[in-house]
């Protein structure tokens, strides 16, 4: 039966990938110092065969995107160096500190018990960066802009710069996270200070992914049905899946122009995203996904950011935030009060 | 006495009435119209847990979220602009009883409330959430009412402790946590929702909601006391029987109780689309605090 | 620690370069004002659990005697819930004190960068005393 034959493969291919380092691409010395084998894990699988990627799972970590200069060279590192290289990113990264003068002071917001406890560690397998193409742990190298695209970059620049002065014109100036309309749930999915969660719900024909920052779902037909119509774009674009062996593939398109919508810097006419979701263990999950944009990186790029389960010890909560989103007012009525007493910006 | 030719002609009649019989009502006999307001006794499909099997996009039909009781066709807001596409349709109540039980207070805090539904005041934290339908400004409506904006929404049933309701307004999503012991650790505004089977129907216990979440336009509110008790029960391949129970003591008399079908939405690759209505808000909230040139 | 230093602060260029969807979400600096730091006790009259930020509304006497409230802006509360704590963990007529940045509107609204207990315990942070975690109970 068809169904138990690709189990055996499915089996086998999740021995053959314990057998081996995490990624292939690490170097021999890397793989002579690899973490202790994991605990033998089967996967698991929904009643209509499925790899079971169902729970709340967690992304926060502190290992940057791009790998740093001072450790150019380096993808994966050693148990020393790991803990080194961790001990740095939370020292940079704590709120616990209140050096650095009072304007760096204002933007680490809050103590530190407010953030995510787990963006102060680097991921397990040790590397130095979450990108793994370009094998140097950086983006690719850019497209020179078009004359037009320059103009909205300025623009859009100017505008950021008023917001930080705390002089916005209007609300549509403003960043889409600040007006509440997305914020984590628009992909890729990256690590951020605080509500690194993403539920995840299964149905015979659809895998649903829901992040907690802004109480979305994302619903993804596996059906093989077309994307929409390219006249009906959205902010988290449109969604379609399918398994590749015991991988879930997610190609999103029909994402909307305005600014903020893809990721930055990214042209949202010629940009495509792909993502691949992967259960490795019985708590974690790879999440993997490439960028194409070749009219502003001249190659794609890919990133691996592993997946923590959380459930059901911790849960994921609703994250209202348009409802409550004060703050908005507070910029703008505050604005307009400072230039009726001409207070420039600060 | 007959003649042999009038009672050859009565067989004839005879004859034509059985093959007009046969052709038009007897072969529709055991087919009845379905009668509205009452379903052919069904057993959903089961679900690999055994339970019956309820994801699907659906929708409610009732006006509802006009008002829940009885209403009269409407010009709605500003008609001057509108025209009919600013009209509301008429509907009957869908209340068990007719009308909402509400506490005398209550119920001119409910015309107060139907009077201000289109004003808005956000310039101050603490007086925020004092004015206004919360549609209107495109906050999440909480339970019941998601269930019947008219707009379609989908449930994903798994193997999981977990079942998802996703709704199309706002983006509003909710958890169904089945069998779970722990309350609200805080109110939210989809609610803290706890499912459990009986028999074929999901029952699901809300609580933990925002007091400022209405039940319609029609200024319908509660307190923090809300407390609902829905019921999903299959009613065909193509319909769920919807019921919720609500409580409040500070705001009703008694627990009152709404019903209607929900249907299931059939157009080929139908999927929830995008109803982000923040943006379509800001003019309206924030447009007094925009720089003036 | 001089080392540690100085590649932070390599690394700290290279975080801010590298991570737009880290810095893209908010920059208190727009709202809360570096140049005017506030420290005050007070007793909080009540807690507003919501995001994406929450609020702490706390009386101030001032040396006058009068009364001024100050709203304090918070993070969100979702973090605090999965530590277990609930909307019933801060009490109203608790003492906290706040060390933050006043909103650069001159409105008495402040960023709460550092919250103690009067005996000097980070608030949220303890596991006993005012907002300690009940056990979880969950299924």
């Amino acid at each position: 039966m068809r169904h138990r034959f690709m189990t055996a493969i499915a089996i086998a291919a999740v021995v053959s990938a314990f057998s081996l380092p995490l990624l292939a691409r690490q170097a021999p010395a890397a793989a002579a110092r690899r973490p202790a084998a994991p605990k033998p894990w089967t996967l698991t699988r929904t009643p209509w065969g499925e790899p079971d990627l169902q729970g709340v799972w967690n992304d926060a970590t502190s290992t940057p995107l791009q790998r740093p200069d001072n450790r150019a060279g380096k993808d994966v590192l050693t148990d020393d160096e790991a803990a080194k290289f961790e001990e740095e990113l939370a020292f940079g990264l704590t709120r616990d500190r209140r050096d650095g003068g009072a304007e760096v002071d204002v933007n680490r917001a809050y103590n530190e018990h407010w953030m995510d406890a787990r963006r102060l560690k680097i991921t397990a397998d040790r590397r130095t960066s979450l990108i793994v193409d370009p094998p140097d742990g950086r983006l690719p190298a850019l497209v020179p802009l078009s004359a037009e695209r320059q103009k909205a970059r300025a623009a859009g620049a100017a505008a950021n710069a008023r917001f930080i002065a705390g002089m916005p014109y209007g609300p549509d100036e403003m960043s889409l996270p600040v007006r509440c309309i997305i914020r984590t749930d628009s992909p890729p999915y990256l690590p951020t200070i605080y509500n690194n969660d993403f539920q995840i719900y299964q149905s015979p024909g659809y895998v649903v992914i829901a992040p907690e920052m802004i109480h979305s779902a994302r619903i993804i037909p596996l059906d093989g049905r077309p994307h929409l119509g390219k006249n009906l774009r959205q902010w988290l674009g449109d969604t379609r899946g399918h398994w590749d062996g015991n991988s879930l593939v997610i190609e999103t398109t029909n994402f909307r122009t305005d600014n903020g919508v893809v990721y930055p810097g990214a042209n949202p006419e010629a940009y495509r995203i792909t993502e691949r979701f992967t259960r490795v263990a019985a708590d974690t999950i790879n999440y993997e996904f490439t960028i194409a944009d070749p009219t502003t990186w001249t190659k794609p790029w890919t990133a691996v950011i592993p997946w923590t389960k959380i459930d059901p010890a911790e849960q994921m909560y609703e994250y209202a935030c348009h409802e409550d989103n004060f703050d908005i007012v507070h910029l703008l009525s505050g604005a307009r009060i400072r230039e009726k007493n001409n207070e420039g910006g600060r | 006495m007959r003649s042999p030719f009038g009672r050859a002609m009565t067989l004839l009649a005879m004859a034509i009435a059985i093959v007009v019989l046969c052709v038009t009502v007897l072969p529709t006999a055991g087919q009845q119209r379905p009668a509205s307001g009452q379903f052919s006794s069904y057993r959903a499909p089961r679900f690999f847990d055994g339970h019956p099997d309820m994801n699907g996009v659906w929708q409610a039909f009732v006006t509802a979220n006009i008002d829940l009781e009885d209403h009269e066709a409407q010009s709605g807001p500003h008609p001057e602009l509108l025209g009919a596409y600013g009209g509301w349709p008429a509907g009957q109540s869908v209340i068990e009883g007719g009308e909402i039980p509400y506490q005398p207070w209550a119920l001119a805090k409910k015309r107060q409330n139907a009077e201000r539904r289109m004003m808005v005041d956000v310039s101050e934290d603490k007086t925020w959430h004092d004015l206004g339908d919360p549609e209107l400004k495109c906050y999440m409506p909480g339970v019941p009412r998601a269930t019947y904006m008219p707009f379609p929404f989908q449930i994903v049933q798994g193997s999981s402790d977990y079942i998802l309701m996703a709704y199309e307004f706002t983006s509003a999503t909710r958890t169904i946590r089945m069998n779970w012991k722990d309350n609200a650790p805080t109110d939210s505004w989809m609610g803290w929702s706890r499912g459990r089977w009986d028999g074929d129907t999901l029952v699901v216990d809300v609580t933990g909601q925002r007091p400022e979440t209405w039940f319609d336009r029609a200024g319908d509110f509660h307190s923090d006391a809300l407390h609902v008790v829905e019921r999903y029960t299959p009613a065909s391949p193509y319909h769920l029987m919807y019921e919720a129970t609500i409580e409040d003591p500070k705001v009703f008399t008694r627990p009152w109780k709404i019903s209607f079908p929900l249907y299931r939405r059939m157009e080929r690759n139908v999927q929830l689309l995008e109803f982000k209505c923040a943006p379509f808000t800001e003019e309206l909230l924030y447009g007094k605090f925009r720089r003036k040139f | 620690m001089r080392t540690l230093r100085s590649t932070v602060a390599s690394l700290g260029l290279l975080l801010a370069v590298s991570a737009p969807a880290l810095s893209a979400h908010h920059a208190f600096v727009s709202e809360f004002d570096a140049n005017k730091p506030v420290k005050f006790t007070g007793t909080v009259t009540k807690m507003l659990w919501v995001n994406p930020h929450a609020w702490i509304y706390v009386d101030v006497k001032k040396p006058d005697g009068s009364v001024e409230e100050w709203m304090i802006e918070t993070g969100t509360p979702n973090t605090l819930l999965r530590r277990g704590f609930t909307k019933e963990s801060l009490q109203p007529g608790t003492e906290i004190s706040v060390d933050g940045y006043q909103s650069k509107d001159g409105s008495r609204r402040a960023n709460g960068r550092d919250l103690t207990l009067p005996d000097g315990r980070t608030l949220f942070l303890g596991s006993s005393g005012p907002g300690a975690p009940p056990e979880p109970a969950k299924k």
